[in-house]
This record gives C-alpha cells, sequence and structure tokens, in this order.
C-alpha cells in the first residue's frame, strides 16, 4: 500500500532546505505555521460529541478521547497506549493535533487513503475499540440528542456511515495554533535552535513541512521497549495485530516490524522504519517514539547526538552529530517553542455530560425504526 | 463398528422430520416418533471424545479471555445455578448491550440436530463460535482468542496434548467445548427411569400428566421423541417480549439484529417483534416461527419460551390450554402463520396441575459444577529476533 505523495505535501522543498546549510527566508516559511482547515461546524460538532462518547466502543467502556486526551496534546502521556479492555497496546498514542493533514496514519502508516478509514480502523479493531459498526449505529439511534445533531447536520438518520464522516470533520478542527514558532515570539535559544534544525543537526531531511513531518517512514534505530514482550497484555495485541497484517513468524519474533507490514519485503530491510512523526505539540505529547521509550525531549535530542540507536536497517542520513551541550539545549528550546495553545476549550472539546444510558423511544410499537 | 451404527441411529432418531418428514405432523401425527428414554448422545466422526479433551473444554467453557473484553466466558450466559442457561427473560449479553432471546439451556444440548432457537447452527461445533464471536453474545474475535491462548502455558501444553497444536488452535477450542458439552447430559431423570421400565419412578399424578401429554393436551404433537422436541418450527403465537417496549438498550439490540441479519428496509423500519426462522430462510411463512424446545431440564430453565415470556410451568400451560397466543406473525400484520395445531384444550385445574407434574419428571437431579481454577498467562520466552 504506496501512498502517493500529496502535492501539498511540500517534500521537495523540504529536502532542499535540509541540504541548504543556510535557510533562506523563503524556505524557512515552508514550516509553518499549519493551515487551518475549512470545516463544517455542525458536522464537526457532532463529531466533537461522537469523539467523547464511550457507547463507541464495543463494550461502551472507552471513547476516542479515552487515549487522545485533549488536555494532553491529544495523546495519552504513556509510554505504551491503553487498549480495548482485555488488552493493552504496544505503540505510544499519536497526537491527533493536525492529523487531518498527514498523508498516511498510525504509526506504520498503514492507512494511507483518509481520515474515514482511520476513523472506522480505531473503532472496529479487536484491540481498539472492538466495535460492530452496525450496533453502533442503533446505539447511536436510541439517542435523541444524536438524532437531532445528526439531521441539523445534514446527516439525515444517524449512519455508521456519517458517524465515519463526523469525527474526521471533527479532527480537521484540531490545528495548532500560537506557538512562539508561528507568532514570531521564538527565544533567541530556540533561534538558534532553529539553525541547528535546519542545518548542522539535519532534522529537517525529515521533519519538513507546515508540521514538520515529511509523512515518511524511516529507520532510525529506535530501542524495542522490553515492556512489550514482558507483558503478556501487550504482547498477545501484538501478536493478534501481526495476524491480521502478516507479519511472517509472528510467534518468535520479539519486536515491532513497523512499515514492513506496507511493504513485506523479504529481505526485511524494512523492518523497524515508523513514520517521522509531528513535532508540533511535543510539550503535550511525551513520552517519544513510536513505542515511548524516549521520556524527554532532551532525552530524544541526546539519542540523535549520538546518531540513533543500532539497526542494520538504520537509514544512513541518522549519525553522531558532535552537537555541544548548549547546542542541543537550542535545539529542545526550539522543540519547545512548536508547542502552541492546549485545544482544551469548549471550541474543541465536548463540555456536556453524555448521558450513556439508553432511554426506550416511547410509544415504541407505533415508531418506525 | 456396531457401536457406530446405534449412534447414527440416534442421530436419524433425533434429526427426525425437519426435512424428510416435513410433509406436516398434522397428516402423520400417529407416527410421532414415541417418547422414550435417552441413550449416550450423538458424537461426530471428526471430534471424538477424550477425558482430556473434555477437561479442556470445561476450562475453556468458564474462561472469559475467549471473550471480546475477557469479561465474559459461555458460562455466564449459560450459568451452572441457573440451569445452564440465564434466569432473566433475555439474556444479558455482552457487556454495553443485552441479548435479544433467551439463553438455552446447554444440558442435553448435545442431542439437538440443529443449535440456537431457529436452528442457526448444525453442530455444537458451530453454534460456540457462534456465540463467543456473536456481537451481543462474546463478541470475540479469532484473532485475539488465538493470541490469548499462546500465552496461556497450561493451554499451550493441553492443546497440543489433545490436538497436536504447536500453538493452540481457535479452531480447536470449539471442538473441545462440544466435547465437553456432550458430557453434560442428563439421562436419569424419573421419566427415564420409566421408560426403561421402573414403573414406580412417575407418581399418580405425573402419570396422569403422561397421559395428558400423550393425549388430551396432544403436547406430544411436536414434543415428541426421547428428547420431547420433534426440532421442527412453529409459530404459537408467543407474545412479544415486554422489553422491546421498555428498554432502550433492548430496543437498540432488536434493530441490530434486524440489520446485522440482513433483513430488506422496509422490514427493518416496521418490524416491531422477533421474526424467528425468517432470517434464516427469508421466507414470509417462516415468519415468528421458533423450534420445538427440548422439555428436559425444565424445571431449571425458568423463564420459557424464545423470549422468556412465562416464568413457570403453570403459565406454559395455560398459554396452550387457550390455544396459544397471537402476535405480530399470527393475526397478519406481518403474517399469518399461525400453527393450526394449537386448539383450545379445556384442561381442569387438576389436569393443568397433573400436567406440570409430569413435566416435573423430566429434569431429575441438578447438575451442579463449580468453576474451574483457571490457568494464569505468563510472557513468552526470549526468542531471536529477526535480522
Amino acid at each position: 500500500m504506496k501512498r502517493t505523495v500529496s502535492s501539498k505535501i511540500p517534500w521537495l522543498a523540504a529536502f532542499a532546505v535540509g541540504a541548504a546549510v543556510v535557510a533562506s527566508p523563503v524556505l524557512a516559511a515552508d514550516f509553518g505555521p499549519v493551515p487551518t482547515v475549512k470545516v463544517d461546524a455542525k458536522k464537526a460538532a457532532l463529531g466533537k460529541r461522537l469523539f467523547s462518547d464511550p457507547r463507541l466502543s464495543g463494550d461502551a467502556a472507552i471513547s476516542c478521547s479515552t487515549c487522545h486526551v485533549p488536555q494532553k496534546g491529544f495523546s495519552d502521556g504513556l509510554a505504551l497506549a491503553k487498549a480495548y479492555p482485555g488488552s493493552d497496546g504496544f505503540r505510544n498514542t499519536p497526537t491527533l493535533i493536525n492529523a487531518a493533514q498527514k498523508a498516511a496514519w498510525f504509526h506504520d502508516g498503514r492507512i494511507g487513503t483518509n481520515l474515514n478509514d482511520v476513523t472506522r480502523e480505531s473503532i472496529t479493531e479487536t484491540y481498539s475499540m472492538n466495535m460492530d459498526m452496525r450496533l453502533m449505529q442503533e446505539r447511536i439511534k436510541q439517542d435523541p440528542i444524536y438524532v437531532k445533531m445528526f439531521k441539523d447536520a445534514g446527516y439525515g438518520e444517524p449512519s455508521n456511515g456519517s458517524i465515519r464522516k463526523a469525527i474526521p470533520e471533527y479532527l480537521k478542527t484540531l490545528t495548532s495554533r500560537g506557538a512562539p514558532f508561528d507568532t514570531g515570539k521564538m527565544s533567541d535559544a530556540a533561534q538558534r535552535g532553529f539553525e541547528l534544525f535546519k542545518g548542522k543537526a539535519g532534522c529537517s531531511e525529515c521533519h519538513s513541512g507546515p508540521r514538520f513531518s515529511d509523512d515518511a517512514p524511516h529507520n532510525i534505530g529506535v530501542p524495542e521497549n522490553p515492556e512489550i514482550w514482558s507483558n503478556p497484555a501487550r504482547h498477545i495485541t501484538y501478536v493478534a495485530f501481526s495476524m491480521f497484517m502478516g507479519i511472517e513468524n509472528y510467534m518468535n519474533i520479539r519486536r515491532d516490524v513497523g512499515a514492513h507490514i506496507r511493504t513485506h519485503k523479504s529481505d526485511g530491510s524494512d523492518i523497524g522504519k515508523f513514520m517521522t512523526p509531528t513535532l508540533r505539540e511535543l510539550t503535550f505529547t511525551g513520552p517519544y517514539m513510536h513505542n515511548g521509550v524516549i521520556k524527554t525531549l532532551d532525552d530524544v535530542v541526546d539519542f540523535y547526538n549520538r546518531g540513533g540507536g543500532r539497526d542494520p536497517n538504520k537509514d544512513p542520513r541518522v549519525k553522531s552529530l558532535g552537537l555541544s551541550k548548549d547546542e542541543r539545549a537550542n535545539l529542545v528550546a526550539f522543540l519547545k517553542s512548536l508547542s502552541g495553545d492546549p485545544l482544551t476549550g469548549p471550541e474543541h472539546v465536548w463540555k456536556d455530560k453524555i448521558n450513556v444510558n439508553y432511554a426506550a423511544i416511547e410509544n415504541w410499537l407505533k415508531q418506525r425504526n | 463398528m456396531k457401536k457406530s451404527k446405534l449412534l447414527s441411529l440416534a442421530i436419524v432418531a433425533v434429526s427426525f422430520g425437519f426435512s424428510g418428514f416435513g410433509l406436516g405432523s398434522q397428516a402423520m401425527a400417529d407416527v410421532n416418533p414415541p417418547l422414550a428414554a435417552l441413550g449416550p448422545p450423538p458424537v461426530p466422526h471428526d471430534n471424538p471424545q477424550t477425558p482430556e479433551k473434555v477437561e479442556l473444554g470445561k476450562l475453556l467453557f468458564f474462561d472469559s479471555r475467549i471473550g471480546g473484553d475477557a469479561s465474559v466466558s459461555c458460562a455466564d450466559c449459560h450459568m451452572p445455578k441457573q440451569g445452564w442457561g440465564f434466569n432473566d427473560p433475555i439474556s444479558r449479553g455482552y457487556p454495553g448491550v443485552i441479548h435479544w432471546r433467551n439463553s438455552q439451556t446447554v444440558i442435553n444440548a448435545a442431542y439437538l440436530g440443529k443449535l440456537f432457537w431457529v436452528g442457526a447452527a448444525k453442530s455444537l461445533e458451530a453454534q460456540a463460535p457462534g456465540a463467543a464471536l456473536g456481537g451481543v453474545s462474546g463478541n470475540g474475535e479469532r484473532d485475539m482468542v488465538e493470541a490469548r491462548l499462546a500465552f496461556i502455558p497450561e493451554y499451550v501444553k493441553r492443546f497440543n496434548q489433545v490436538f497436536g497444536d504447536d500453538w493452540p488452535k481457535v479452531n480447536n477450542v470449539w471442538k473441545a467445548m462440544a466435547a465437553y458439552e456432550r458430557t453434560l447430559i442428563h439421562k436419569d431423570t424419573p421419566f427415564d427411569k420409566y421408560m426403561r421400565g421402573d414403573k414406580k419412578a412417575l407418581s399418580n399424578q405425573q402419570m396422569r400428566g403422561l397421559n395428558l401429554f400423550k393425549g388430551k393436551a396432544n403436547c406430544v404433537e411436536c414434543h415428541n421423541g426421547p428428547l420431547l422436541t420433534d426440532q421442527k418450527y412453529y409459530n404459537l403465537g408467543v407474545p412479544r417480549a415486554e422489553e422491546w417496549s421498555e428498554s432502550g438498550l433492548a430496543q437498540i439490540t432488536f434493530r441490530y439484529e434486524q440489520y446485522a441479519k440482513g433483513v430488506t428496509e422496509e422490514l427493518y423500519r416496521k418490524i416491531k417483534d422477533d421474526a424467528g426462522l425468517y432470517y434464516r430462510t427469508k421466507q414470509k411463512s417462516d415468519m415468528g416461527k421458533f423450534r420445538t424446545p427440548p422439555l428436559r431440564y425444565t424445571a431449571y430453565t425458568a423463564p420459557f419460551m424464545h423470549n422468556g415470556s412465562f416464568f413457570d410451568f403453570d403459565e406454559v400451560i395455560e398459554f396452550y390450554n387457550n390455544g396459544g397466543g397471537s402476535n405480530d406473525f399470527t393475526d397478519g400484520v406481518m403474517a399469518k402463520n399461525k400453527t393450526p395445531l394449537l386448539k383450545k384444550l379445556g384442561l381442569s385445574d387438576q389436569e393443568k396441575a397433573d400436567l406440570a407434574a409430569f413435566l416435573e419428571s423430566l429434569s431429575g437431579a441438578e447438575i451442579k459444577m463449580s468453576t474451574p481454577k483457571l490457568p494464569p498467562y505468563a510472557p513468552l520466552p526470549a526468542a531471536a529476533n529477526v535480522n
């Protein structure tokens, strides 16, 4: 499942930025701010409510916002995600801020189409929300508030199809704003960090564009998180995932193969590649990396300064940087300047209590289903 | 050889009717299979019984890790203390939902030709995944079940011993469960003893009830053979479940089932009761039909009927004494399928009590079982990573 590089992704320009040691003001503009996306307010409001409604999971125990917590940058603050009850996750929860503008989703980039498919995958997958969408539709139809919201939004009667449209419409509203990088209020240290980012440290090789991601998978040698392989609840989830994805030898491997599931190269050279994450909102979204093995931004910068981790498939561009202590601090200051205002107000978070019990439809015998 | 021949005969006897003798029991009223004691349950050739398999099946039957969120096992809707069924009219179902039909007892299910209320599964091996993976029952998922079992060393060992699996295979879960269920049988009730020649096994009242059962009340028209069911499908006019009108949760499941079972949108919009066999055949003439349930072990399995409409034998008998009831599939609203076999019976109070007494004789001693201690998860040993 090769994704098509969308023309809106200025990866060529970003590559040029990485290659040029001195940034030109024109090219620097490619980094941001993240453009806002036009949304339909009523559809987005509906999606906002659905996003925090636990009735969208099989046993009605978790919602999207259980793992994508608004106060934590729509991540969860955990190294490894929770999962549907009975399971535990084997990857770090990625932020959803700016996710609407990605070209491929999940740490392995396995969904390269659209947010509708991302929503379907997250809701229906056994280890995420384990929801039968037919049942979900009937649950939503039982809530008069939803019936009205769907109608007002122009969707007509609630259906699983329109649920998968409304949630993406809401996700489009989650756009970074107010970061010092965008408002021109970067500290001097952050300014110097930006120059290193584009130059000596070579970060912009992959972390390019307004979201600071090339939307492509790379191997930087992130070490395995041993918690996955020592905790059956997580390892089980990975085994089930492996079965779905056709990973060979899944009972014996003890590593997350990453984007290998997209290309299945027989020589295994694609094993251990993970999507370049956005660098926006990092102050809210630690721990870092696809498996949360790196706790702080200082540690992340140290990791790159050492030339990443050990892996035979490691991208050759990841090598020792020889950054001084000050340079590393400047880079961290720059990374922190990419975090903006928390998206935790009513504009972005459904604030009314959701009554998760279902009232009986009155006069049921006389009503059409 | 001789044994297997006997078994095939038993299978023929048990599955009497559905296809081969489908001409209608009215015309052939005098050839109903006779009431009889139960023999051993049939065992399919591709899933022979072994003590180790039965023991494994028992563990799995009680193991909630088969269910979607690892909180419900078979035994949560087929509870040993509730007649190996569930004592609410509608079964509890998976967390976050309610089921839509009454949970049937597992006891003697081994003899049935088809399982579920409308015969949707053709063997115990096929019934188990239907229940364990169904959206409103176990809501499990095959790969996840296999993955979980691989992390339970005791199961890895036992599946290897019983089935030769390197790692537990999910299809063998169903086989082991079926083998266990073939041990959940009751063939030594007072009725069986009577049928085997112990004339004192039934009280006088129960004897009178038996005669009514075969005679004036004509229950035997459908409740015949050793299982006391012809395993055919009828619409008796059982009233719709009250839950549909009263519970939001039940209304959700009701609509979900219409959707999941693929009815037309037109029908989805207007249907207000469980159309039963129709969902399998999509024939209007099958609307509201459910399989004649066995009457064994019923002393422990109230409430009765596919939707648990009746709470005790007296209510059931009263229903038949009135010639059955009416529902959307009998009164012409959706269909007009009520079986002509049901007529007002004109039973006296004494006769009703006699019938109830006879029904009691079909249950015998309660089959009790405690929850086995389940083996724990353990990490897999470290192994060589690829590259």
